[in-house]
């Protein structure tokens, strides 16, 4: 009699856990249970892969369902003897999200509930090696149905129903292929898997045979019945040896059951099934290439037609089918095909499996019905990107796909969709990338690969391929030349019309659908000598430096600190940068995102370095000295606009030797740093006193003088040899809703720049600060500091999908500001011409929008009225260009036209750089447009267009040697004042001390050096 | 034939079902260009030049393999077509080594033809070169991989037509090159060395071993006695070297060039055609007579030999001893005929022009020495080399006068002349058993029955009172065929003819370029009118050859003949040699 057993253990036994040591966990359960004489009441199965590849080892522990991962076998003695005997769940070895929710069973957690497991029905469940596991969970009934009535047409008549199509990539609908075949002419024909999986990232097919074994060779012998064959062969590639040793004990085990061989389930049909073992060549994937090969010839593809229907292996007819279609055909029969066509989309019937891959939390196997959205596999099943990170794109079908970008999130997975996108189903591997891979280099891998496994037999795929790749390894290396982009469009065109298999036809594909979705990044590397990401690392010194949009040498100077060398730290940094004591306190710092120390624990504090060692020099009352070119070259530059870029211009120029007048509308000169930004955050003196020291090279500026009204424009043009134009972006976009107009609305510009003057505002008890950008929390703390008792932020959307910075927000709410999410204000209610009510519609997430993130959309009837005395709307803002409205100035969409290289517009000798170009951007990037302006100014005017660079004397200190010993530590903090000192003037943040300080520059990994 | 219809450029063509697009498109009167493409013997659709639109596809189609179907529409040249096989061709180029003015199929070669076609006037392609590997270990080939264009023409001629296979594919992607099996070198493996590859290469990555500058050397040294011998085949097709159309006899003008040059005799090889019959006839009869190693086997095809050396060495004792007409030439050149002008053998150079890279290699066989250290002969051209010096002196081969050979060693009969084709040997030999069995006069010498281009020809003839059953075979995947039937005892033949090339020599490895069907068929009716044009057409009736017996040899298979004009052979394994080893082996 069968034992009945009160609890039930499923060790996953997949090639990634057994990798990771599931067989030592397995057998310490094993000898824990037998230790506690539990043998006869707890059954321990070691099953196929369950699917969590990195959390492994893992089991289940049922009947709950308790999950539990990353397993060291001297867990066993604690699961076994608080689990299994007392009943308590072992907390720690339990999974946590990322916000630290706990998951105690398998279906709570979303990586398993939103998925729809049929083709891996059995995969984690049962144990493969067992075949009456197998037939227990109703295994060959499809087969026992089929064999005991159904003919073969009616056999293929419900494949062409169920509407399945090839799950190896293609997607040709599987009914018909088995017509064909089943109509063919041949004394012999062939059922052939194909089991040479070979995509980087995608091992479903693997999966499959290592946990379902019986489903594929089920699979196969309804196929031969249907087709009339009675032999098989599974081609599997030699470097799954576990896929291949189950499979032969299944087949081993399907031979003694008479599943296999003659007068199968005592019917007339006869069918022998074995593996053939393929060398691991990729081309072999490709079916006429994979007939070569079980032939014993080279394996390399021919034209067709003929098509295998036809002539296959051995001239015969055969019928071609990848694993997970074969895995698809007995749930097929089982269900019946009415069923399962009520899975998926309209023309891709059933579920698909996804190797989920790259940088997202959760990774491994993921079944999903066909038509899934891609947002919904990334975000809900895989946990969302890594680190918090940005998703920038998911390669989907492996190299001969295509990348789908962030504005594609809502695609539904399904063959047509895919295609349409110029990406393709494939295998089902779905790479996912954030804003920290770089998508030249991603075609370069997988071009790389391609030219790697082409057989080499027809030109395009053998040369094409690798000239291909030439044109990419120099993008990559900063050798691009114009005209690249386009020679690379044009070559993967016609290697796509005349490579002679699917695997040349498709190898463009990634080159062409990163160029299509990313053509930008493309461009960025070619003409600015950039990688966005900081990855193509023969182009730059490190990560950091290259991140930096005005060039600092970063390794340079923290390696400076860690020697209290802050003199020459500082040279480094003013090098390009005029700002450092600005830029160590407000510069969004996007040296830190691509920091590799993040990769050990946390990126380096990069700013708060800068910061210190600005203040420290600041402090000596020194300013460290700057080089200029020591000639003056008589040649006059006028400047509209006084803020970073403006001012970081006219600092270059003047060293260039040339002679800058800044045009400055307000009061005083620092744009959005002086008028924009508190002084909590940035103390006007710090700021005047760099600014002073721009002066001080010989620049003129001239403040209370706004061009257009004060002087015209073309006073400028005629005066001067070269004009810049960097008026910024101050104009607030309108909330475009009733009531705007109110007392007590304010934009946040005006009502910041009201601040900065000493202007008093009263804003009352209640204030609502409309955006979520840096902005509005600037906004909405200084109007606590106005003495506002309750102050909301009121977000259309979700924190994570915040523009400003994490640290700001949290110092927001911790100064008492609140934050209202999902709410868009439709209303401003009004009493006696004064603000009375803010009228907000809540709102919950729909689709996702261009920029990757879920779009708002209304809840009907949920309507919030907050009682506000002021609003603040803090929504974008864009430049105001009324003065150059009558000129040749191009303009595009609100901005100035520029050449990203040089800065002119279309008007020689006039430029253009900043916000006012670009959009509302950060500081740094303001004054990486100050450096371009000055060096295509420079140029213009007949010179090098080089920075009279200064710090050729510096020594920089070597790094120390055992860089690769690098010892887990985390960053430095940062000291702030408390709430209750906090006022408009005081600066928040302390700044390091000189410990701190050394002792964070030491984290440096000095990429500089060493890579 | 069930016929089927299709539209290409808007021409509607019925074609019999099983054609492809291209041979389609050629009833239509529509050009599609090619490369790898070799008709009847190489379509595997690699380089991707003869691009179509097939209507309803999605990419473009090798229209060279192609199914005609009925009711398909294809464009052979819309702009999207025309792009990519100009992409294709200028891919190709980009992986070329481009050294055209100095390549020895200048203005010969294929990739040069295709590419003005296409009119490519630049290759917007560059990069790396594929890795030169440059193999001059055999005698016969040279392999450039820098030029090779991986079109596998060679591939498939050497394993297919040849039945060797000694060139494969190997490695991926850029690294995919054609090399001799382990990526020996191509001594190393067993290559018979036919030079059918280099017939078939369109373009320098395969090239006979040139031995023009010692011939020039040679003819140069007042102290050389240079002669020279020309094969029977070489005739009937060096004029198409000069452009002068595939059949054109042109041994007159042959032999005044090869006397422009300087040659101090012009000699033919078909005086020592005429003498091997006579070996070779006694042989046969002696064997048939004394009960020796049926079927006998022809053993003037120097690729045959080294093919049989290698597959199948267990066979060798069915192959006649008697040594090629080129090698009896040189045997006899540097004895009898040294002899007689008084010259010091080491002092005579003797030049073969062959239709053959194989004789290159068969001179070089230490079995081929009459004297110590000294070869019998020295330097082998090919029908291409020959040409190349003829046109090096500004010759204008067309209207050159015609001359004869010089005496004695250029005398010869029709029988001689058509050893130049397949079945010529046999029918030479037969024409003079037939008279010295029977004693009479062989009425009709046209034996028709082994004649042509067909792979493996039978036939029997009555001599006597035997019927001799003979096989002749060209080409040696059909070799292979009778020698699996001579293997398992099936065959019941007296005597076989067999030629290395299809056709014959006239198919030779050295002939001018291209060599097809056609052209052979075009040769083979030359030498035939040759034949008939003759004087004499029995090798019997040469009164050279009947003097050289009398003066030098005394009788047919005499101890004179044994130690000039026979030979013995090496057995050597298939399978390449391990390093420092020789391809010998012992054969039970």
């Amino acid at each position: 009699m069968e034992n009945t057993y009160r609890s039930h253990v499923l060790v996953c036994a997949g090639a990634g856990c057994v990798s990771s040591g599931c067989q030592e966990v397995a057998d310490a359960l094993r000898r824990e249970i037998t230790k506690h004489h539990l043998d006869s009441e707890i059954k321990v199965t070691q099953t196929g892969c369950i699917g969590s590849c990195d959390l492994g080892p893992v089991i289940v522990v049922n009947p709950n369902g308790t999950f539990y991962q990353k397993l060291k076998p001297e867990d066993a003695v604690r699961i076994v003897e608080e689990h299994l005997l007392n009943g308590r769940i072992v907390d720690d070895l339990l999974r946590r999200s990322g916000n630290s929710e706990v998951y105690s069973s398998i279906d709570e957690q979303p990586f398993f509930r939103l998925q729809k497991k049929l083709v891996l029905r059995n995969c984690g469940i049962i144990d493969p090696g067992n075949i009456d596991e197998y037939i227990e969970h109703g295994g060959y009934g499809g087969l026992g149905k089929v064999l005991n009535g159904m003919s073969r047409q009616q056999v293929i008549d419900e494949i062409k129903k169920s509407g399945l199509r090839g799950r190896g990539g293609g997607g040709f609908p599987t009914g018909s292929k088995w017509q064909f075949t089943h109509d063919a002419v041949g004394e012999q024909k062939y059922v052939l898997c194909n089991a040479d999986e070979g995509d980087p990232g995608a091992f479903m097919d693997r999966s499959l045979l290592e946990g379902d074994p019986h489903a594929i060779i089920e699979g196969m012998i309804l196929a031969g019945y249907a087709i009339g064959s009675d032999t098989g062969y599974v081609y599997v590639r030699a470097e799954y040896p576990l896929a291949i040793e189950r499979l032969s004990l299944a087949l081993d085990q399907a031979r003694e059951r008479g599943f296999l061989g003659d007068n199968i389930l005592n019917s007339n049909h006869k069918f022998s099934l074995d593996i053939r073992i393929g060398a691991g060549a990729f081309v072999c994937g490709e079916e006429t290439a994979l007939m070569a090969s079980i032939e014993g010839r080279r394996g390399e593809p021919r034209p067709r037609p003929p098509f295998p229907a036809i002539s296959g292996l051995w001239q015969s007819p055969t019928l071609l089918n990848n694993v997970e279609t074969y895995a698809n055909v007995p749930l097929i029969l089982q269900l019946g095909a009415d069923e399962y066509a009520k899975i998926g989309t309209e023309k891709s019937k059933g579920t698909k499996i996804f190797a989920l891959a790259g940088n997202i939390n959760n990774t491994g196997l993921v079944e999903v019905p066909m038509g899934t959205d891609l947002g919904t596999i990334i975000y809900d099943i895989g946990g969302g990107i890594r680190g918090g990170r940005k998703f920038k794109a998911a390669q989907a079908g492996g190299p001969s796909g295509g990348c789908i970008p962030t504005q594609h999130l809502n695609v539904p997975m399904d063959y047509d969709s895919l295609i349409e996108l110029g990406a393709m189903m494939g295998s089902g591997g779905l790479v996912v990338m954030d804003e920290n891979t770089c998508m030249v280099d991603l075609a370069r891998f997988f071009l790389d690969f391609i030219q790697d496994e082409s057989c080499g037999k027809c030109t395009p795929c053998r040369v094409g391929t690798k000239r291909m790749l030439e044109i990419l390894d120099r993008i990559a290396h900063g050798e691009g030349k114009e005209g690249d982009i386009e020679l690379l469009e044009e070559l993967g065109q016609r290697i796509k019309d005349s490579a002679l298999c699917g695997l040349g036809q498709t190898a463009p594909n990634p080159v062409l659908s990163t160029i299509r979705h990313f053509r930008a990044e493309y461009e960025a590397h070619i003409r600015n000598k950039k990688c966005p990401a900081c990855v193509c690392n023969s182009m730059f010194e490190a990560p950091c430096a290259h991140a930096c949009p005005a060039g600092t040498s970063v390794p340079k100077y923290i390696s400076l600190i860690t020697q209290r060398r802050f003199q020459d730290a500082v040279r480094i940094v003013r090098d390009h940068n005029p700002f450092p004591a600005v830029c160590g306190r407000v510069c969004n710092a996007p040296c830190e995102s691509k920091c590799r120390r993040a990769q050990v624990d946390e990126p380096l504090s990069v700013r708060n370095l800068k910061r210190y060692a600005a203040d420290v020099v600041y402090l000596e009352g020194t300013s460290p000295r700057v080089r200029t070119r020591g000639v003056e070259t008589g040649k006059r530059v006028a400047i509209v606009g006084g803020g970073p870029a403006g001012l970081t211009a006219a600092y270059h120029l003047a060293r260039m030797g040339h002679a800058p007048t800044v045009y400055e509308a307000l009061p005083e000169a620092g744009g959005m740093l002086m008028w924009g930004i508190p002084g909590y955050r940035l103390p006007k003196d710090v700021l005047r006193q760099e600014i002073q020291a721009i002066a001080d090279l010989g620049v003129e500026i001239k403040t209370n003088t706004r061009v257009g009204i004060d002087v015209s424009f073309d006073d400028l043009v005629n005066t001067y040899d070269a004009v810049y134009l960097a008026p910024g972006a101050d104009k607030s976009w309108k909330l475009e809703i009733p009531g705007e107009d109110l007392q007590g609305v304010y934009d946040s510009i005006q009502f910041l720049r009201d601040c900065s003057l000493d202007k008093c505002i009263a804003v009352g008890d209640n204030v609502a600060v409309i955006g979520g950008g840096n902005a509005a929390i600037d906004a909405a703390r200084t109007a606590k500091r106005l003495g506002a008792k309750n102050v909301m932020v009121v977000y259309r959307r979700l924190r994570d999908d915040m523009p400003a910075d994490p640290y700001e927000i949290a110092e927001a709410e911790h100064e008492g500001v609140e934050i209202q999410f999902l709410a868009l204000p439709v209303e401003i209610v009004g009493e006696n011409g004064h603000v009375k009510t803010l009228r907000c519609q809540l709102l919950e997430l729909g689709e996702f929008d261009k920029s990757g993130r879920r779009s708002p959309k209304p809840v009907t009837d949920q309507i919030v009225d907050l009682p506000v005395d002021s609003v603040i709307s803090a929504i974008s803002q864009e430049p105001d260009i009324t003065f150059i409205s009558n000129t040749d100035v191009e303009t595009k969409r609100g901005k100035i036209w520029s050449d990203r290289v040089s800065s002119m517009t279309s008007c020689n000798g006039i430029f253009a750089g900043g916000d006012a170009v670009s959009g509302p951007a950060t500081v740094i990037e303001a004054i990486g447009a100050g450096v371009r302006a000055a060096q295509g100014i420079d140029r213009y005017l007949g010179f090098s267009g080089e920075i009279p660079s200064d710090i050729s004397d510096i020594s920089i200190p070597a790094p120390p040697e055992d860089v690769d010993d690098v010892v887990e530590t985390p960053r430095a903090k940062m000291h702030a004042i408390p709430v209750d000192q906090r006022t408009r003037d005081a600066e928040v943040e302390l700044g390091f001390s000189r410990d701190d300080a050394i002792a964070e520059a030491n984290r440096c990994l000095r990429c500089d050096a060493t890579s | 034939m069930e016929n089927i219809s299709l539209t290409i450029d808007g021409i509607q063509v019925s074609v019999p079902k099983g054609s492809t697009i291209l041979q389609a498109a050629k009833t239509a009167g529509i050009g599609i260009p090619t490369l790898c493409y070799l008709n009847g013997v190489h379509a595997i659709g690699a380089c991707r030049v003869c691009l179509v639109e097939v209507q309803g596809g999605r990419g473009l189609q090798a229209s060279c393999v192609y199914p005609a179907a009925d009711g398909m529409v294809v464009r052979t040249n819309t702009a999207r077509v025309r792009s990519a096989r100009r992409a294709v061709v200028e891919l190709m180029l980009s992986a070329h080594r481009q050294e055209c003015t100095t390549c020895g199929r200048n203005l010969s070669c294929e990739l040069q033809q295709i590419s003005k076609q296409l009119g490519i006037q630049e290759s917007r392609f560059e990069g790396v070169m594929p890795k030169r590997i440059t193999d001059t270990s055999s005698p016969s080939v040279v392999r450039d991989s820098s030029k090779c264009v991986l079109c596998r023409r060679c591939v498939t001629v050497c394993q297919q037509v040849q039945g060797v296979g000694a060139l494969f594919p190997t490695d991926r992607g850029f690294e995919c090159a054609i090399v001799p099996a382990m990526k020996k070198d191509l001594s190393d493996v067993a290559c018979v060395l036919c030079g059918q590859c280099i017939s078939v290469c369109p373009v320098g990555a395969l090239q006979e071993k040139d031995a023009t500058s010692d011939v020039w050397k040679a003819l140069s040294d007042p102290k050389k006695h240079v002669i020279v011998q020309t094969a029977p085949a070489v005739r009937a097709a060096i004029g198409e070297e000069f452009g002068l159309p595939p059949g054109t006899r042109v041994t007159g003008k042959m032999v005044s060039a090869l006397r422009a040059l300087g040659f101090d005799k012009v000699f033919d090889t078909d005086f020592t055609a005429d003498l091997t019959i006579i070996e070779e006839g006694h042989e046969l009869l002696q064997r048939l007579q004394t009960g020796g190693t049926l079927p006998m086997i022809t053993s003037c095809s120097p690729g045959w030999i080294k093919f049989i050396e290698h597959f199948y060495p267990r066979l060798l004792p069915h192959l006649s001893t008697c040594k090629s007409p080129q090698q009896m030439f040189g045997a006899l050149a540097k004895t009898y005929y040294a002899d007689r002008i008084g010259v010091s053998p080491s002092d005579i150079y003797v030049v073969s022009i062959m239709p053959c890279t194989a004789k290159k290699f068969e001179c070089e066989r230490p079995e081929m020495q009459s004297n110590p250290s000294v070869p019998d002969v020295d330097a082998v051209l090919t029908t291409r080399e020959a040409a190349k010096m003829i046109r090096e002196m500004g010759i204008d081969f067309p209207s050159l006068p015609d001359s004869r050979f010089d005496e004695p060693l250029g005398i010869s009969t029709g029988a001689a002349v058509i050893f130049g084709a397949t079945g010529g040997v046999m029918e030479a030999a037969l024409r003079t058993v037939y008279e010295v069995v029977t004693g009479q006069t062989l009425s009709n010498i046209d034996l028709v029955d082994v004649r042509g281009l067909e792979g493996v020809k039978e036939a029997t003839i009555k001599v006597g009172d035997l019927d001799v059953k003979v096989a002749v075979a060209s080409g040696l995947a059909n070799a292979r065929k009778l020698m699996e039937k001579v293997d398992s005892g099936e065959a019941d033949y007296h005597f076989i003819e067999i030629m290395c090339c299809l056709g014959g020599c006239l198919g030779g490895g050295g002939q001018p370029i291209p060599t097809n069907d056609d052209i052979r068929k075009a040769r083979m009716q030359a030498i035939y009118d040759e034949d008939a044009s003759l004087e004499f057409r029995k090798s019997h009736d040469n009164p050279a050859v009947k003097a050289l017996y009398e003066d030098f040899l005394i009788t047919p298979l005499g101890h004179k003949s044994h130690t000039l004009l026979h030979t013995h052979y090496t057995p050597r394994s298939k399978y390449p040699a391990a390093d420092g080893d020789e391809m010998e082996i012992d054969v039970e």
